[in-house]
């Protein structure tokens, strides 16, 4: 369990990460969907201490979203199945966006939609904003049906859609995939070639949980997306294999909710993560996340988090001896 | 100004299992009781657990100490219900709008099972405050017919139905609603959606405006997910003021856990 004390040496490991233009102070991104915008968290953590919010996805059009229920708790995890409800992109640049310029963190916004133009229509007016540093690209969502998802389950979509995004903004642009493939490399690929800046890695996963007294499915969708620790194991493959296959830098997600969970994705290949539903045990996680992450690079004399990032090593040897969980 | 809701660790200074699964568990939290408004909620969990927090509504609140009544029915409430004295348990909140019952002369409160755990702070107040306090409390059986005392030490008339006939009428609480002598001019409820859907019927029969303390799945808890929604009546002044989606027939989905998790019973489209 040891952490190794920040004070041992006078230096301080640098943190911060470059992802597109965008540099962030510390590496910790809330995940969509799972922050609102900050604000709603912004009495239970101190926002100057993570590295972005990214905000929940936006389509053109309002969406009312599914029927209730949208939740279930299920062992390691949950299942969500919002179904993008949102006011639309209209009435999101008039009301809401001018309200995330006071957030004392970056803010990136998030995209979602059902067609090549509408992804390039709603990505253009959201990133003409100032308060929008960057834009995600939400290909990835499962839960609206089978047409949000199909983007990033063909490498071929995945590229048209990024190109057309590409061609309308020159923020940084980071691209979510989905876990529920074949072949996230080639997905991955196809996504850096049209022009992708980064990568999210990964969406949740499909998933369904009935109850059998009432012999019904217990979310109003039927299908939800899996999140939290359950995912986890996934997820660090897929940023693995993904990082193999792209030189963009990865933002890891799925189940991380301590420095130890974090770091697996690190060595993996990831250059930044975001936590989303971990967020929902504690608000103080990802801050803690941080301060852990100072001093496990410290206790090894590391001066930067970017000198770990794709380290995991295959085959023998290690230049540590293993000293238990982190934190 | 009095501070607002807040994440903070507290220790726990009283365990006490008052029916087999209903546990009563009090802890010293005297800023959570100082901002603590009737109706309104935290989301709790031991430090360093593994999963996410649960929602209880904060049954006492006085002095230094507040508590939760709750019924183990899932892996997050036997994490809760396995804490002891000195143990410590994170909190965020208070969250939520709690009940609005200012000017109530003649209240009846509707309780069922731990719903119980919804409802003590506004019988409190609206006692303090004058008012006649009827609470129609039931339960599956007499054992769970938990605190019952407590109320009626604090001046509510008490009307009781169990499932089995244990004590009280042999059948729903909200049939003695129904049949109540007297209309009161406020109703507020909070127990299992069956019991608050009937209650929304009764109050409409009567004529009674019914605020109903709703209990969703959630998971952030503090308006981040949109995932415990409810669908609302576009007018509702808690309705969020989103644009109409194409086939839009009247309601949008309010967030229980920040529009709520008190909402209007004539008001909801469930
Ligand atoms: C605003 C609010 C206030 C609440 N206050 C209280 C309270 O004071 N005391 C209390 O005991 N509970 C209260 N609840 C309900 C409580 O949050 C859940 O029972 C709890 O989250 C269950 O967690 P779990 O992991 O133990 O069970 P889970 O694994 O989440 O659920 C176990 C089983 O219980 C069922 N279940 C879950 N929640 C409910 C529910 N609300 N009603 C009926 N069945 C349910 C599930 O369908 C499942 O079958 C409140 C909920 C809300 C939203
Ligand atoms: C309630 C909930 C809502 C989500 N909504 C979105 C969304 O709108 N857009 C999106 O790209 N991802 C969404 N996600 C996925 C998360 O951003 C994240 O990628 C995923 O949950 C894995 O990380 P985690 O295990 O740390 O939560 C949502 C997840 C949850 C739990
Ligand atoms: S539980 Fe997240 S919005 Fe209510």
């Amino acid at each position: 369990m040891s952490l190794g004390s920040t004070q041992k040496g006078a230096c301080v490991p640098d943190l911060s990460v470059r992802i597109g233009k965008l540099e962030l102070p510390y590496p910790t991104l809330m995940a969509s969907g799972c922050y609102g915008s900050g604000e709603e968290f912004e009495p239970f953590a101190d926002l100057s201490q993570i590295g972005a919010v990214v905000l929940k996805s936006v389509t053109r059009e309002p969406r009312l979203g599914n029927p209730m229920p949208r939740l279930v708790a299920t062992p390691a995890g949950m299942l969500n199945a919002i179904g993008l409800q949102n006011p639309g992109i209209d009435w999101y640049l008039d009301n809401e966006v001018a309200k995330f310029a006071k957030r004392p963190c970056v803010v990136i916004g998030s995209v979602a939609a059902f067609s090549v133009d509408d992804y390039a229509y709603v990505t253009q007016r959201l990133a003409a904003r100032a308060e929008i540093a960057a834009i995600e690209l939400n290909i990835s969502c499962p839960n609206v049906g089978s047409e949000g998802e199909t983007f990033a389950c063909d490498p071929d979509l995945t590229g048209r859609v990024v190109r057309a995004v590409r061609a309308v903004t020159d923020k940084t642009l980071i691209v979510k995939l989905s876990p529920n493939v074949t072949d996230i490399a080639a997905i991955a690929g196809e996504a850096e070639s049209a022009g992708a800046d980064a990568l999210a890695v990964i969406n949740t996963l499909r998933g369904m949980s009935i109850d059998v007294h009432a012999w019904k499915p217990r979310l109003g969708n039927v299908s939800g997306g899996l999140s939290g620790p359950a995912i986890r194991p996934v997820a660090v493959l897929a940023v693995y294999e993904a990082a193999r296959a792209v030189s963009i830098p990865i933002v890891g997600q799925g189940g991380i909710e301590n420095a130890t969970d974090a770091l697996e994705f690190f060595l993996a290949g990831a250059s930044a993560i975001a936590i989303g539903t971990a967020n929902f045990t504690d608000p103080r996680i990802p801050i803690k996340i941080v301060d852990e992450l100072r001093a496990y690079l410290a206790a090894r004399g590391l001066r930067s988090l970017r000198d770990i990032v794709g380290k995991a090593n295959v085959g023998f040897g290690s230049p540590f001896q293993y000293e238990g969980d982190v934190g | 100004m009095l501070a607002g809701p807040s994440v903070r660790d507290v220790v726990v200074l009283d365990r006490t299992e008052l029916a087999p699964g209903v546990v009563l568990l009090g802890f010293y939290a005297p800023e959570l009781v100082a901002v603590t408004r009737p109706g309104q909620f935290v989301m709790a969990v031991p430090p360093g657990g593994e999963r996410a927090a649960t929602a209880l509504a904060i049954y006492e609140a006085q002095g230094e100490r507040a508590s939760f009544l709750f019924f183990v029915c899932g892996a997050r409430t036997r994490e809760l219900a396995e804490l002891r004295h000195g143990d410590k348990l994170s909190l965020t909140g208070p969250l939520g709008n709690g009940f609005t019952f200012a000017g109530a002369r003649d209240v009846a409160i509707v309780a069922g099972g731990v719903g119980i755990a919804s409802v003590l702070l506004p019988a409190q107040m609206l006692v303090e405050a004058g008012a006649r306090v009827r609470l129609f409390y039931g339960a599956r059986s007499v054992d769970f017919l938990v605190d019952r005392d407590r109320f009626a030490t604090a001046g509510c008339e008490l009307c009781c139905a169990t499932n089995d006939g244990s004590l009280g009428h042999r059948g729903f609480i909200t049939e003695l609603l129904a049949a109540a002598e007297d209309k009161p001019d406020l109703i507020l409820a909070c127990g299992p959606s069956p019991m608050l859907r009937a209650t929304a019927f009764v109050a409409s029969e009567l004529g009674v405006p019914a605020q109903l303390a709703l209990e969703e799945a959630f998971a952030c808890g503090v308006g981040g997910c949109w995932g415990c929604v409810v669908p609302l009546d576009r007018a509702s002044p808690q309705a969020p003021k989103f644009p109409k989606p194409a086939g839009d027939d009247g309601f949008v989905y309010a967030r229980v856990c920040k529009e709520g998790p008190v909402f209007w019973a004539h008001e909801l489209r469930w």
